[in-house]
């Protein structure tokens, strides 16, 4: 190490010395406590209340397209397609994970 | 003991335990990880940046395809969970003042000698804070949380060589920035 170098890391010794910060005890067994509650799957009531929310969207949308003219086509096109979208968003989430590549590294 | 990758294929079809022990093997690196982005101002961030990495990874862990190493891919993602979470508190109140905490571990002979040191304590980090994140992270991880250079190099998942690089490379870089600023290093 050239004495340039040398002056800054015994610089940097002396003022980055601070207590090193560490996890709590508790963190894996709050953590697992955590994925325990938010992988539990729906439960009967939500998912009949969801069910029910979902099928009186799209009734309703149809009544309302089919008194607005458009033909069945468009109509399923309107109700398939964000339906599509939100499968496919969900699809690229998980392969974004998947292949996190190191470019954003210099940030 | 299950290598990482028998633990991870057990996780994936189910096993708590194997992810359990998944979280107790990563959770210390990962939280060094983060603080090491974040800075000692944000610790209970760095804390809440890896539970949401273990979320993350839990949620999807059955797409992980073992194309690279376990490990890079959490280091990954809680890069990216740690810089992304640093734009959003960047501009908040810090939790704690870096001076108080270096007063609190190197007390200066004299009162003038002391200001001098905590001005130029205070110099350094900010020069610190204008590094790119990485090298930043580097010096963290090396100066401050006392990780050795084979460390440095898998948390920031680059070859020993590169995060030797990094970290002479911001050294040259803050000896300028603090000449500039006319203080000596010595």
């Amino acid at each position: 190490m050239e004495p340039r170098e040398a002056e800054i890391d015994s610089l940097l010794r002396r003022s980055m010395a601070a207590p090193v910060p560490s996890l709590p005890p508790d963190f894996d067994q709050r953590l697992m406590r955590e994925l325990r509650r938010s992988s539990q799957p729906l439960d009967r009531y939500r998912r009949i209340l969801l069910t029910g929310y979902g099928l009186t969207s799209v009734v309703t949308s149809t009544v309302v397209m089919r008194g607005q003219g458009l033909d069945w086509g468009a109509i399923s096109v309107m109700i398939l397609g964000p339906l599509a979208l939100v499968a496919a968003a969900r699809w690229a989430r998980r392969a974004t994970y998947t292949t996190m590549g190191h470019g954003a590294k210099q940030t | 003991m299950d290598s990482d990758s028998q633990l991870v294929a057990r996780a994936q079809s189910g096993d708590q335990q194997a992810f359990a022990e998944l979280v107790r093997c990563y959770s210390a690196l990962v939280f060094r990880l983060a603080v090491s982005i974040l800075g000692r101002e944000f610790i209970p961030e760095a804390e809440d940046v890896a539970q949401e990495v273990f979320l993350k990874v839990h949620h999807a862990i059955e797409s992980f395809r073992g194309e690279a190493e376990f490990s890079s891919w959490i280091y990954r993602i809680t890069f990216n969970q740690a810089v992304n979470l640093k734009a959003r508190v960047r501009f908040r109140r810090p939790h704690a003042d870096e001076t108080v905490l270096y007063q609190a571990v190197s007390p200066g002979p004299g009162p003038d000698r002391q200001a001098e040191t905590a001005q130029r304590d205070q110099a350094l980090a900010e020069c610190i804070q204008t590094l790119p994140e990485i090298y930043q992270s580097a010096l963290r991880l090396y100066y401050w949380l006392g990780s050795g250079v084979g460390e440095v190099a898998e948390l920031l998942g680059v070859p020993a060589n590169t995060a030797k690089s990094y970290l002479h490379r911001a050294r040259q870089l803050l000896h300028g920035m603090l000449k500039e600023k006319g203080y000596s290093c010595d």
